[in-house]
């Protein structure tokens, strides 16, 4: 992952370089070469330079491409403005250490609302311009000072029908009971969701979580510990299922169409109580395209990208005027459509962007 | 002009060049990594006093010192016999050896790393194998705990461990061991007391190289530990990207710096490091 960013920035200076005629051509080449990017990678650091597009800073894969058709033509066709992308993910930490280096090279990070609440005050994020990015176009509570949810994800889990074929678990309660239920399951290691859903599991009402018990959330998570395994990405907790080493695995809801798929329906996804979490936008501070983000914002924010974002991610829509159009097909799957809508929980961005160092820490510390 | 190239070696002057950029590009860096230990987030030895409070990171320390020695041994033990076994075998067969071990020293760690979870893995090949033939009822859980760790990391360690060797054996006078035969000692008590010794500084070379890159492994116990084996480069990872306690982060990274050097001088205390590394005994 480091080496990608040191290649990245290396191309980026060269790019620099070689537009100012510090550099030539074969030189230039040659570094492409050195590094194996391929040429469009390297435009990326090209468009930086000429600040005409909007860099969009997300986790690479299949995002690339989706964000790319379902966000990007259409902000094309609006603003003139090309689509640029940085994949190589921003994590809180990478987001605070490229503006603190004054080299800010990302324009829009596809992010967490907890990371605006956490980053926002300390002067590392741009506010959102509400007069260009609607409030409206998104759940109450998730339009933020310095971040605004335009996709939700979620935690939802999916079971072996091999295993409970006769009697499957249908909430967080079974899934953490191991005398009904025995056999592996997986949990996000790095504690968000997790602790959700061993409160749920607990006894705690869907809507009374925050703020989180922890000593009661890391107690019931400790109680399976001898039973669980614990995944850091979505590949992984996916290749965990897949390969057959759970028998209930928690996982990003987006996934659980594939997983289904892969598996050719030996396991099923359970939507009830899961957790939506507020996947957010959010501008590092002095990004290099301006105002031009905001507008991006704005885009990614209607209906139309809102829903080809589910069609090509599984990201649920966060604008409540998308849920009525969610295709059926996409009904099980989607968190926030009609049959979805009332069984599930909302993660509280403020909780965790206050909190969630020390209960990332603590929780493992509990798992190790 | 003369009186000071009197007091300084002309050499100085040739390699000076060198010796600014690596104090610049290294040392500083360094530095910096300390300053941020005492420094965040608020003046003092506050990063520090919280490995006195909580158990917690001494038990981190600990499973990541425990891992390394455990690793060490057995890669050491086995990269020794490999090197003894390339070094008194036809050219031929040592030719296909090294190109086999060198050929696993250039694939990624993660590839290899994911070999294992294929070949060890619940649903893998040799559980798969024996659960068919009834050996075995239930998976034997080789990954996805400390020992799928330790498996991993001596893999990828053996060609680290067996290089450092296969010089030093390389390098021994064979007429020595005739000598020993013909006063008269044993082919054991030749390997025990005239081979051993005499590969000593390859064995502490290579000891000192397999335990400090494995104090550093991130990948091996982020994917075959299953989330439940945490050492410190992992958790220096979270709490530089996630948890955003730099002061942290940068007080367990001084304590492993720490740690090798102190290891390193107490090595020197016994032996003379330069012959370890290459150099001469005097």
């Amino acid at each position: 992952m480091h080496d990608k960013q040191f290649k990245k920035e290396m191309l980026t200076e060269g790019a620099h370089a070689y537009k100012a005629g510090r550099m030539d051509r074969r030189t230039f080449l040659a570094l492409c070469g050195a590094s194996g990017v391929a040429m469009n990678a390297v435009l990326a650091g090209d468009a930086q330079a000429a600040a005409d597009h909007v860099v969009m800073w997300n986790w690479g894969g299949q995002s690339e491409e989706c964000h790319g058709s379902a966000i990007g033509e259409a902000f094309t066709a609006k603003t003139g403005k090309g689509l640029k992308f940085d994949t190589s993910g921003p994590l809180e930490g990478k987001i605070k250490e490229m503006v603190d280096s004054g080299n800010v090279t990302a324009d829009v990070a596809d992010a967490d609302l907890f990371n605006a609440v956490s980053l926002g005050p300390t002067g590392h994020l741009e506010s959102i311009d509400y007069s260009v990015v609607s409030k409206e176009k998104t759940l109450p509570g998730y339009a933020l000072e310095y971040g605004v949810s335009v996709i939700l994800y979620g935690y939802a889990f999916v079971y072996d029908t091999e295993a409970y074929g006769d009697n499957p678990p249908q909430n967080w309660a079974d899934f953490f009971d191991v005398e009904k239920y025995p056999g592996m399951r997986s949990l996000y290691k790095w504690a968000n969701g997790s602790l959700e859903a061993a409160l749920m599991a607990d006894g705690v009402a869907g809507d009374a979580l925050y703020p989180l018990d922890m000593d009661r959330a890391l107690a019931k998570i400790k109680s399976i510990k001898d039973n669980s395994l614990y995944w850091g990405s979505g590949s992984e907790a996916h290749s965990m299922v897949v390969n057959g080493e759970v028998s209930l695995g928690m996982v990003w809801q987006n996934r659980g169409r594939n997983i289904e798929n892969d598996t050719d329906g030996r396991y099923k996804l359970v939507n009830n109580q899961a957790m939506a979490m507020p996947g957010a936008y959010i501008v590092p501070a002095g990004n290099p395209a301006g105002a031009a983000a905001m507008e991006f914002i704005a885009t990614a924010q209607e209906v139309p990208a809102q829903l080809a974002l589910l069609d090509c991610l599984g990201m649920t829509p966060s604008n409540p005027e998308a849920f009525g159009q969610i295709p059926e097909d996409q009904q099980d799957y989607a968190i926030t459509s009609a049959k979805n809508i009332d069984k599930i929980v909302y993660n509280d961005p403020d909780w965790w962007g206050k909190n969630g160092g020390d209960a990332v820490n603590a929780f493992l510390e509990a798992i190790s | 002009m003369h009186t000071l190239s009197r007091h300084i070696h002309p050499g100085w002057l040739i390699i000076a060049p060198l010796l600014v950029l690596v104090v610049a590009l290294y040392l500083g860096p360094i530095l910096n990594i300390l300053w941020l230990s005492v420094t965040d987030p608020e003046p003092g030895f506050g990063n520090y006093a919280k490995l006195g409070e909580s158990d917690a990171l001494i038990r981190i320390v600990w499973t990541t010192v425990r891992i390394c020695i455990i690793t060490t041994v057995f890669s050491v033990t086995l990269g020794y016999s490999i090197a003894y076994a390339m070094v008194h075998c036809h050219q031929r067969q040592k030719n296909y050896m090294l190109t086999l071990l060198l050929v696993s020293f250039w694939i990624s760690i993660l590839v290899r790393t994911f070999s294992w979870l294929m070949l060890l893995g619940r649903k893998g090949l040799v559980n798969g194998t024996l659960e068919n033939i009834g050996l075995i009822a239930e998976p034997i859980a080789f990954m996805r705990n400390e020992l799928g760790v330790l498996i991993g990391m001596v893999h990828y360690m053996i060609p680290y461990a067996v290089l450092p060797l296969l010089v030093s054996m390389q390098s021994l006078d064979t007429r020595v061991m005739d000598a020993s035969r013909n006063l008269g000692a044993s082919g054991t008590q030749t390997f025990w007391r005239i081979y051993l010794p005499l590969t000593l500084p390859g064995l502490v070379a290579s000891t000192l190289l397999v335990f400090i890159l494995s104090l550093g492994f991130y990948v091996t116990p982020a994917v075959l530990g299953g989330g439940k084996v945490l050492m410190v480069a992992e958790y220096i990872s979270v709490q530089l990207l996630v948890t955003l306690k730099w002061g942290t982060a940068a007080m367990l990274a001084a304590i492993m710096l720490a740690g090798v050097l102190a290891m390193l001088w107490v090595m020197s205390r016994f032996m003379k490091l330069s012959t370890v590394f290459g150099g001469a005994a005097r």
